[in-house]
Parts: structure tokens; sequence; C-alpha cells
């Protein structure tokens, strides 16, 4: 019978690089960062963020409202459970849900010849014809799809909820 | 949770299976039952975040709701302009001023369009005093263009609207000024019939016609053939950041736009009145 040592040096062991552990960890903060900033210069500013939203001209009056509402607090959240490293490819995979949105709704703005800034982080609404930034903001959104995706892939990380919960329990191969 | 407790939590899940009780989980049933139980977390998990997200996003929208609905209790402040000057309805627009002014500006705003408030509050009270002293005539022309901007939509046509009832009733350059002097901002909750006909109310505007006019919303069709009539005339459009369009506010004497980045613009129209 055989007590183990904690977590590392069990997956030392086992030849799974801890290294990973720690870059997913950065990333999971990352975007935890992400989505508590933006989320939180929308909350500040309701009235900018139902321009900003409205300013894409894919929804109906009520239901720009809603989105408005609704989208900055859904943001926070995604960056709390992140923060804490709760149902990381979860939430990893919800906020790349959320991203692909975004970036299918900036392109949509972009394919159709709009002006408009994407409010992404605060701001939003018109902009003068030459002052729209859709390939920076598109790309930027990616980047951020980037952090998203490789959580869902591999969602172990440390100093996170997850772990402490338990994740040993889990197949990991 | 330390390994060794994680251990000895595989181990019963092991001994449970009666598939060998190695933390290793080299038994299959021991991989099996970690996985159960894995699975059982995972769902846990899985519903906590469900129900952070779903606690987020209604108590969010209830948040501010209730925050954009702060102004639903509140009075639109009554702002006197002192002026007795006729004010006559004409279609969708209103013309104010003596009929011995020479000179006639139109303008075209939106009661919710920050670049009309700003005007208003640079040049609300110079105009005033022009149309005191019969030196000029003012055309107003509220228009509804940003309809969509106040949430919910409406405020443009509603505020326009009432504007036109007011000046039905001869109450109209107060009527314009308070709503100017409390603007809701573009993308807040602007202000409701009820609340247009408390102003009109407080401006000794009681008639049953001016409420009904509001509710119904009597000019609606006026303000929107009007507005549609705007965007659309030519020597209305200005250069905005490279593209020909219509915004507000603008201002034309004639045909000929006034440009209102000049300080001088009132005194310059006046006068050019006063040489015709």
């Amino acid at each position: 019978m055989v007590v183990t040592e904690p977590a590392v040096a069990e997956r030392v062991r086992s030849g799974e690089p801890v290294v990973l552990d720690v870059i997913g960890t950065v990333l999971r903060l990352g975007l935890a960062a992400v989505w508590l900033v933006s989320g939180w210069l929308k909350v500040r500013d309701p009235n900018q963020t139902f321009i900003a939203v409205q300013a894409y001209d894919v929804l109906p009056g009520g239901v720009v409202s809603v989105v408005a509402a609704a989208m900055p607090f859904l943001e926070l959240a995604l960056g709390v459970l992140l923060v804490l490293g709760l149902g990381t490819r979860l939430t990893a995979v919800l906020s790349g849900v959320v991203l692909l949105a975004f970036i299918a709704a900036v392109a949509q703005s972009w394919a159709r010849g709009l002006s408009i800034d994407c409010g992404c982080f605060g701001g939003g609404g018109q902009v003068a014809a030459g002052d729209t930034r859709y390939p920076e903001e598109i790309a930027r959104d990616i980047g951020f799809l980037v952090l998203a995706v490789w959580l869902v892939v591999r969602p172990r990380t440390r100093f996170s909820l997850d772990a402490r919960l338990g994740r040993a329990a889990e197949p990991v191969g | 949770m330390g390994g060794a407790e994680r251990s000895a939590r595989k181990r019963r899940q092991g001994a449970q299976t009666g598939a060998g009780a190695r933390p290793t989980g080299s038994g299959k049933g021991a991989v099996a039952a970690a996985r159960k139980s894995g699975v059982d977390r995972k769902t846990a998990i899985g519903i906590v975040v469900v129900l952070v997200i779903a606690v987020a996003v209604v108590g969010g929208v209830i948040f501010t709701r209730s925050q954009k609905d702060d102004t639903s209790g509140q009075a639109i402040a009554v702002k006197n302009t002192g002026v007795e000057v006729p004010a006559v309805r004409d279609g969708a627009a209103v013309l104010v001023g003596k009929d011995a002014a020479k000179v006639t500006v139109d303008v075209y705003e939106d009661f919710l369009c920050p670049a009309c408030g700003s005007f208003e509050s640079a040049y609300g009270a110079s105009v005033e005093e022009k149309l005191a002293a019969g030196e000029i005539k003012v055309r107003f022309h509220m228009l509804n263009m940003l309809n969509d901007r106040s949430d919910p939509a409406g405020y443009s046509t509603d505020s326009a609207n009432a504007a036109l009832l007011a000046a039905d009733e001869g109450k109209f350059l107060a009527f314009h000024k308070s709503l100017f002097g409390s603007q809701p901002e573009e993308g807040a909750r602007g202000w409701s019939k009820d609340q247009l006909i408390a102003l009109g109310k407080s401006l000794g505007l009681t008639s049953q016609t001016f409420a009904d006019g509001i509710r119904s919303g009597k000019y609606d069709k006026d303000v929107s053939d009007a507005f549609q009539k705007v965007r659309t005339t030519d020597y209305l459009q200005q250069e905005y950041n490279g593209q020909k369009s219509f915004g507000t506010p603008t201002l034309a004497i004639g045909t000929k736009i006034v440009d209102t980045s000049d300080p001088k613009w009132l005194d310059n129209a006046v006068a050019a009145g006063a040489g015709s």
C-alpha cells in the first residue's frame, strides 16, 4: 500500500508536465482579467453599452435592451469563475462561445459596411468611416479565443478550485 | 485536499467495486469508479457554473433595469423663458418669433441628440434674446432621428409630438427649453408620456386635448414624415467624417447651412437679415 505524495510529485512521476499547468494557470488568469475588465467597463456605463449593442444593428429594440443589460454581468461571471478556477473547462467553452458571437457580430458589421466601434472594452457606437478597427478587433478576439481553447483542451491549472475539489478523480490519460 | 487524502478516497472507491485498492488505479474497477465519482463531481461543478452565470445575468438585467428606471418617479424640471413671442405650429415644425423679424433660421433637432443639447445650452439664451428683440424668427423642426436610441425606444418621437402639442396651446418655448434642460442620455430611459404630460401641467397645459394627444401620438406620423423628407433634402446634407449625411442639430437660413462652429453665427444671421 503506497500513500502517494502531493499531486505535483505524483504527476511528475507519471510524466505529466507541470509546466503546462503553469502555462494554463497564466492563460486562465489572463482570460479572467479580460472578462473582468471588459465586464466592469460595461457595467459602469449601461447607457453606453446599450448604444454599443444597438450599433451592431442586428437585434430588435427590446432584445438590445436585455442583451445590453445582461452581457456585462455575463462577462463578470465568466471572469469570476475563471479567477476561482471553478468548472474551468465549461467556463472556457462558454467563453469561447461568447467570443465567437462577438467575432461574428464584428464581422457582420464589417461586411455590411457599418462604421462602428466594437465597444469591446467600453465605448462603442457609431464612429467615422475611417475610424473603424475591424481587423484589430477580430484579431484581438481571436487571441482571447486561443486562451479559451487552450483551457477547453487542457483545463488543468494550479491554484484552482477544480484542483482543490479533486480533479485527480477525473480521467486525464 | 492533500494527495494522501485523495488517495485514501480512491482506495475506498476501489474497495467498493472490489477490484483492488491501489491508489495508482491500475485496476480497471478503480479507474471506472474514479471516473464515475469524477463525473458526479463534474456534474455538480457544472451546475454551480451554470447557476452562477444565470444568477449574474438575471440579477444584472434586473439591476440595470431598475437603475435605468430611477428616473420614472422624477419630474422634468420646468424652465420658463420669459419670452413672449408668437409660436405657431406649421406641420411638424413650429415657427417662433415676431412678424417684423427679417430673417428666419430653420433649426433641425432631436430632443435626444446630445449635440442638440449642447447647442441649446450654448446658444439657447442668445436665441431667446434675438427672438424677444424681434431680430430673428426661428422655425424649430423636431425630428425623431434617434428614436431607437432611448431605452425603451420612442422618446424622440414622443417628445417631438409633445412639443408640437405644446405649441398648439401656446407653451412651445418653455416646453422645448425644459426638455433640453433635462435631456436624457442616449441609451438611457427617456421621459415617459406621463412625465411629458406632467411637464405640460406644470406649464399650465391642463387640457384633455394635450394629454390625449401625447397618449395617442397625435403628430407622430407628421414627425416621422418630416424627418424622412429632411434627411433626403440635398441642401441639408453636411460633410461628416468625409461622408455627406444629415445630422442634428442642423441650422439653415433659406437653403444655406449655418455654420454654428462660428461663435458669431447668430450675429451674422441677424446682420444678414438687417442688410436685406
